[in-house]
């Protein structure tokens, strides 16, 4: 029997470039595409694929927020998370949300087909530097992860997460509720919540801790760049 | 007589998917590719590609660059034509490409929607942009 892939990335062109990649292993079908969080989750549960692949950046819901959300499910859900940067915190918060797999974008080509090869063989597959990482914090800590500080996103529950993503992608409270099915009194409910946990008191404070929290990503003109960083926005 | 078309951009998942896209469409040829902007003059060079479909932000050189020095280059590369296809959904963005001597402009959410429209047109000599919600060719 097949090994059925749900891939879930915003950009067309980068599923084209992934199911390319994947369709040549024998074996391997990709059952279907999401284009962004929400959608994966919905499809994931209609599917039941064996690997789920998700993008860190997308609009809607959050590739984090989606394996969030996939293993609240279905905690047998296998996720491969695809990230354009490995700092420490996405690092962290991509172990914190129950990936088992953590590829970075630019060396996709490169490792996805051995990480999606240690997942159905029940193992895990890291980049070097989540190795390093997590190796790290045992050895300091006595733990799994080194954390310099704590991370601020468990403090906000699902809901209000998902809520802060739309907010900040500039969604108005109305949209929200209408993308989450709820009313609008209770959007408003959530975001005062959240503005109060946070102590944030402006939505331009809410943008600045969601690009802060890679609960959404900017694009910077290259001027503004490292030249040698990497990012498909 | 094909097309031939010349792919840059850093990230080879990428690459892999504008490759599968463009392949479709007969009398249209991948000749090449390149990871950044150093490595597209190189293959500019070598290969002499009717089109360059060019990144924004690569390392080492960046697009914008890269399509300026081209624009240097283009008498002994006469009829190259320059396609960004860029993550910046931006219409100052856009203005620097055209600047720097590009025919067209597309943003990669958007790429395989206008990817084949624009080399079309480019292809044609024509000019054309499309940021994310408004497709635009003109001569």
């Amino acid at each position: 029997m097949k090994l059925r892939i749900l891939l879930a990335d915003d950009h067309e062109i980068v599923r084209r470039g992934l199911c390319a990649l994947l369709q040549k292993h024998e074996g391997w079908e990709v059952c279907g595409e999401a284009s962004d969080g929400r959608e994966a989750v919905e499809m994931a549960k209609q599917l039941k694929p064996d690997v789920v692949i998700v993008d860190i950046g997308m609009p809607n819901l959050n590739g984090l927020d989606t394996t969030r959300q996939l293993l609240q499910h279905d905690p047998q859900f296998k996720v491969i998370v695809l990230t354009i940067t490995d700092s420490d915190q996405v690092i962290r918060e991509a172990l914190d949300a129950g990936a088992r797999g953590f590829v970075l974008k630019s060396d996709a080509a490169r490792d996805l087909v051995a990480a999606v090869e240690a997942l159905q063989s029940k193992r895990m597959f890291f980049t070097p530097r989540v190795n390093d990482l997590v190796l790290a914090g045992f050895l300091e800590k006595g733990h799994a992860i080194s954390r310099n500080e704590p991370p601020n996103l468990p403090t906000l529950t699902v809901r209000e997460r998902e809520v802060t993503q739309l907010l900040a992608e500039g969604k108005s409270s109305k949209e929200v509720a209408s993308l989450l099915n709820l009313s609008t009194k209770t959007v408003e409910t959530h975001r005062s919540n959240i503005m109060r946990k946070l102590s944030l008191h402006s939505i331009r404070d809410l943008v600045v801790y969601a690009i802060k929290n890679n609960i959404i990503q900017v694009q910077m003109p290259p001027q503004f760049r490292n030249t040698t960083e990497n990012t498909i926005a | 007589m094909a097309v031939r078309i010349l792919l840059v951009d850093d990230h080879p998942i990428v690459r892999q998917g504008l490759r599968t896209l463009l392949e479709g469409r007969s009398g249209w040829e991948v000749v090449g590719e390149a990871a950044d902007g150093l490595e597209a003059l190189d293959k500019v060079d070598s290969l002499r590609p009717d089109i360059v479909v060019l990144d924004v932000t690569m390392p080492r050189m960046n697009g914008l660059e890269a399509c300026r020095l081209i624009q240097k280059q283009k008498q002994k590369t006469s009829g190259l034509e320059v396609l960004f296809v860029t993550q910046h959904d931006s219409p100052q963005m856009m203005r620097e490409a055209l600047d720097a001597g590009a025919r067209g402009y597309v943003v990669k959410s958007n790429a395989a929607r206008d990817l084949l429209e624009a080399v079309e047109a480019v292809s044609q000599h024509r000019i054309f942009t499309a940021l994310a919600r408004s497709p635009q060719a003109s001569c």
